[in-house]
């Protein structure tokens, strides 16, 4: 599988080579942000793609490191936009979280959310309780911060994308990890969310670094590349990781994930990965950076629609 | 002098005697406050004597803090307050009035900061005369302007990040953004991760806002609180220092101890403070690199140990 890496399914040649790669998967899971689309804008010939691969028979999921959506609202957004799917084939880090919490830490109490609307509603889906979302502004002096009245029941402090988060959230996050019992899991590490137009917002990485400098202790991570996500979707349709292709526009993350769980990659460069930067990992003497090479990549995702119309 | 040559660091317990004789050979005592002279509003027992007893030897004492929340000002009335006479505002540096003079006597800065910090930040950038972004809460919160759609100021040049009670993902968006230019200024107050309060509770330190500045503008900060060693520089800049003959007091090994080592002084760890004797002895035993450079000279239980030598 090393030896042919980084190799280009874009231009006339390729057609062969990707229906090839096609064949050898009964499954393909995408990143949405910089791969399907871009903010609210479809990255064009997306949404002909996936209605394409279903129509040909493959199995379709969305695994996104996106915390601020319920599966229903991608669902729903995946609808407004065009592409044919169902709650059920997407796996954003709000329900992945909360799944983690219940399955793997066998969460049996309430959790200190710093995190977002969706990510309370998939919590409480699984029968865990939220406290803390919404804005939360500071009052009172210094002292009366390290003695906010902390709930008894909670039992563990999770992180996701938050544009309420504030001094007193790190504070009260901080309080309940002073206790080693308390358990501390991060939706994701992405430091920057990728908006229209080149802008970008900071993403959950820069929030639970400041928790976990604060708290002097390291976050459970949920998202990619942790092959959790990967594992959520296996358990639930009996994927074989060798018969699914991991389509994402980020080297250490998606690609990541992809080479971590055993499946074949594909690279789109119209988010935030150049091929010069897989390349680059390619030449590297380091194992870790040869895990983000990609087995393909293409252009966009609309560069292999010839291919599965034929 | 046991132990105080250079490699032979080995926290070395002093008492009467050899902390005569180590404050004979020192004619500069430089001081941590919160946790060495004293523990939120209450003075470290023989603190203010002991500080009183070294001006009357002849020795010239200053007061170097991490601890950006007060302007200087406020720091000479507490240390009134508390009962250390005379100590005059020219011998206290805190990490917010050297990130002002960094500003600008260092990056002479032309143009406006933008800054994430408390008022004590505020005010000692004011009294420096550097400009200061104002932030306009009320501009945040007109219909349009979100974390996804703000204007910025063309004038801004530097990012200054300090504690702040008042952090939003608001100013992190904003900072981050101004950071995307490779020409502005990162600065941060200082490194400390926490800060303890009384009764062993902690709150959120400076650090912690930094790293999440940092992770968002994949720069790192120039960080000008210990254990960097700008506010030695900016005492030295003032005060003609021989390092030699300069003493570092402090009780936390990462920050006042690394930062002794930084600059040549020989450390003193004081244990009414943050880190303990254990963990000093961990930092000596360490086979890591760097490690060797948290660990202090000399150890004392509290800076009242200075009074046996300083009263004879």
């Amino acid at each position: 599988m090393a030896s042919s890496k980084c190799t280009s399914l874009s231009g006339a040649l390729s057609r062969q080579l990707t229906l090839t790669l096609l064949d050898s998967v009964d499954s393909v899971l995408f990143d949405c942000d910089g791969v399907i689309w871009r903010g609210d804008q479809t990255i064009p010939g997306a949404p002909e793609v996936i209605n394409s691969l279903k129509k040909n028979g493959k199995r379709v999921f969305f695994v996104t490191n996106n915390s601020t959506k319920t599966r229903q609202m991608y669902a729903d957004k995946l609808g407004k936009l065009g592409f044919n799917a169902t709650a059920d084939e997407v796996f954003g880090t709000a329900y992945c979280s909360a799944m983690y919490l219940k399955n793997v830490c066998k969460l049996d109490g309430k959790v200190y959310l710093i995190g977002s609307n969706a990510m309370k509603q998939e919590l409480e889906e699984v029968g865990i309780q939220p406290v803390g979302v919404g804005p939360d502004p500071i009052s009172g002096v210094q002292i009366d911060w390290a003695n906010v009245p902390l709930d008894k029941e909670v039992q563990a402090v999770l992180v996701g994308f938050d544009e309420h988060f504030s001094y007193m959230k790190l504070n009260r996050a901080l309080q309940y990890l002073c206790n080693p019992d308390c358990q501390f899991v991060g939706t994701n590490t992405d430091t920057r969310l990728p908006l229209e137009g080149g802008k970008a917002v900071p993403g959950t990485g820069c929030l639970l670094k400041a928790v976990e400098t604060a708290a002097q202790r390291q976050a459970q991570v949920v998202g990619k590349p942790s092959s959790f996500m990967f594992e959520c979707v296996a358990s639930q349709f009996d994927l074989d990781p060798q018969k699914c292709l991991m389509v994402g526009d980020r080297l250490d993350t998606d690609i990541m994930l992809g080479s971590n769980c055993g499946m074949k990659t594909l690279l789109t460069l119209t988010g935030v990965s150049t091929v010069a930067e897989a390349e680059a990992n390619q030449k590297s003497e380091c194992p870790h950076r040869q895990r983000m090479v990609p087995d393909y990549y293409v252009d966009s995702i609309a560069d292999i629609l010839p291919a599965l119309q034929a | 002098m046991a132990g105080a040559v250079g490699g032979g660091r080995g926290c070395v317990t002093l008492r009467g005697a050899q902390i005569r004789d180590l404050l004979d050979s020192k004619h500069n005592v430089l001081f941590d406050c919160d946790g060495v002279i004293w523990n939120g509003e209450a003075a470290v027992t023989g603190a203010p004597e002991v500080v009183s007893l070294l001006k009357q030897r002849g020795k010239r004492v200053f007061f170097v803090t991490n601890n950006c929340t007060r302007p200087r000002e406020n720091y000479v009335q507490k240390f009134s307050r508390l009962g250390f006479t005379d100590v005059a505002e020219e011998e206290i540096f805190s990490s917010a009035y050297c990130s002002a003079a960094y500003l600008r006597d260092v990056a002479r800065l032309q143009g406006k900061v933008f800054v994430i910090g408390c008022s004590g930040v505020m005010k000692e950038l004011q009294d420096a005369g550097v400009p200061v972004l104002e932030e306009d809460e009320a501009a945040d919160r007109e219909p349009g302007i979100s974390i996804y759609n703000y204007p910025l100021d063309p004038d801004v040049k530097a990012v200054l990040v300090g504690y702040d009670e008042n952090f939003t993902f608001m100013k992190l968006a904003k900072a981050s953004c101004y950071l995307m230019n490779s020409e502005c200024l990162f600065l941060a107050t200082d490194p400390d991760p926490w800060h303890p309060l009384r009764g062993g509770r902690i709150t959120p330190g400076s650090g912690s806002l930094t790293a999440a500045l940092e992770t968002a503008s994949s720069r790192k900060a120039t960080v000008i609180g210990k254990p960097s060693r700008f506010m030695f520089e900016c005492i030295a800049s003032q005060f003609d220092l021989d390092p030699d003959r300069s003493l570092m007091v402090g009780d936390r090994l990462e920050t006042d101890i690394l930062f002794g080592s930084n600059c040549g002084l020989s450390t003193v760890l004081t244990l009414t403070g943050v880190s303990t004797l254990e963990e000093a002895h961990r930092y000596r035993d360490s086979e890591e690199p760097g490690q060797k450079d948290c660990v202090p000279d000399y150890v004392v239980e509290s800076v009242a140990d200075f009074l046996e030598a300083l009263e004879e």
